[in-house]
């Protein structure tokens, strides 16, 4: 059987609603079984963080199905074909153009939950490179919170690609950025299934998995805190946390939350941080030593 | 019974089944009325699902003060103390919520019956 030929267009991406609006437009291209896809990049003039992370997750997605997927790299610009080489993208997707060592904050792909891996990828080539200067103890207050995103995708996205993911800095206003993503059923079709309310909205699917308590995955004891925790060290260090699954959308920023449903639908779902890189946003909590435990 | 957790774990203890594993040291410990010990000397990170298996569970069998009595933490973090003290808040509210546990017992009982 032959593949269906797709031509697509990369646009050009940014990491607002806007942008990641793009990003479903392509996966709703590619979302069928046995497609050709090559992607030209003419049309581009920067991608973020989240364009790389989605685009390789796209990639997989179409190799998963039963199709091919290639990157036409002559039609990038110089500056975006550097980073790709740079953050091992272009590697990735084409033998003997591997990662140079340079400023770029690697494009990774993690199929299985190996925590070594995934917190070697943090501690070294997301926070560790010399451009963030943070203390091992907030460098490990941060790996332990963006944990939670990644315990998350595995435990609940149930995707067989894994997770994707890409980080970058912006030196000029002292932002890491880091974009994780899953291609698996979502976070509002799992509260669905668990809460048996067809109706909720993905918006208020998307509340209640960030309540303090609720998991669908309680496996016999407590648990559910892991998005309550992100959110309150965002929060407190006033960096952005945003999330999109199905048409849900969350946002946290400037100590405010909200929820609201978009018009476009991913079946996975993406997560979107920004943090500051200056110690002095950071209140790592002191607490008595002496308290109580239970 | 003392656990030198970095020997067990390493320096990140962030995964449900680590936590397993301090778990099922510990438990039996403890049901026998016997002190453990438990020392985080160069454990770094810390995530919630592994105090969640390591600690949060532990109130399913023993009562919270027979457990303070029983158990020492030592050279736990900041980051890590308060992360413990939130699983363990929210496994003192999972473990007293009849309604709560019903709903999660039913889930558990229609995975059991779909496996």
């Amino acid at each position: 059987m032959g593949l269906e030929r797709r031509f697509l267009a990369v646009p050009t991406v940014n990491d607002d609603p806007p942008d990641f609006d793009r990003l479903f437009r392509l996966w709703n291209q590619v979302n069928d079984d046995y497609l050709e896809v090559e992607f030209n990049f003419s049309q581009c003039r920067f991608l973020r963080q989240n364009a790389v992370a989605f685009l390789g997750g796209l990639a997989r997605l179409i190799e998963y199905r039963g199709g091919r997927a290639t990157f036409d790299w002559n039609t990038l610009q110089e500056d975006i074909y550097t980073n790709l080489r740079q953050n091992g993208f272009i590697g990735c997707f084409s033998a003997g153009r591997g990662p140079w060592s340079g400023n770029s904050i690697p494009y990774q792909e993690f199929q299985e939950k190996r925590k070594d891996s995934i917190t070697s990828y943090l501690k070294a080539k997301w926070l560790g490179r010399g451009w963030v200067s943070l203390s091992p103890a907030l460098r490990d207050a941060i790996v332990g919170k963006v944990w939670e995103i990644y315990e998350n995708a595995f435990e609940h996205g149930s995707s067989p690609l894994g997770v994707f993911c890409c980080g970058q800095h912006y030196p000029q206003l002292h932002l890491l950025k880091l974009c994780v993503l899953d291609f698996g059923v979502g976070i509002p079709s799992n509260v669905r299934m668990f809460t048996k309310k067809e109706a909720v909205s993905a918006a208020a699917a998307l509340r209640w998995a960030f309540r303090p308590g609720n998991t669908t995955k309680p496996n016999g004891m407590g648990r559910g805190l892991g998005l309550d925790l992100l959110r309150e060290f965002v929060k407190v260090n006033q960096g952005e946390l945003e999330i999109y699954s199905h048409e849900g959308y969350g946002q946290i920023k400037e100590g405010r939350e909200r929820f609201l449903d978009r018009s476009t639908f991913f079946e996975g779902t993406v997560v979107n941080i920004t943090f500051h890189c200056d110690e002095s946003y950071y209140h790592l909590v002191s607490e008595e030593q002496t308290d109580k435990l239970f | 019974m003392r656990i030198n957790v970095h020997a067990l774990i390493g320096e990140d203890c962030i995964t449900l089944d680590d936590g397993q594993k301090v778990h099922n040291l510990i438990l039996p410990e403890l049901k026998a009325g016997r002190p453990v010990e438990i020392d985080f000397e160069g454990v770094g990170v810390f995530a919630s699902p592994f105090f969640n298996a390591a600690f949060g569970q532990l109130l399913r069998d023993l009562p919270g003060d027979d457990l303070n009595r029983l158990i020492k933490v030592d050279n736990l973090n900041p980051v890590g103390r308060s992360v413990l003290k939130r699983v363990i808040e929210n496994s003192k509210k999972y473990y007293s919520d009849p309604k709560y546990r019903r709903i999660v017992n039913r889930v558990l009982d229609e995975q059991a019956a779909n496996a």
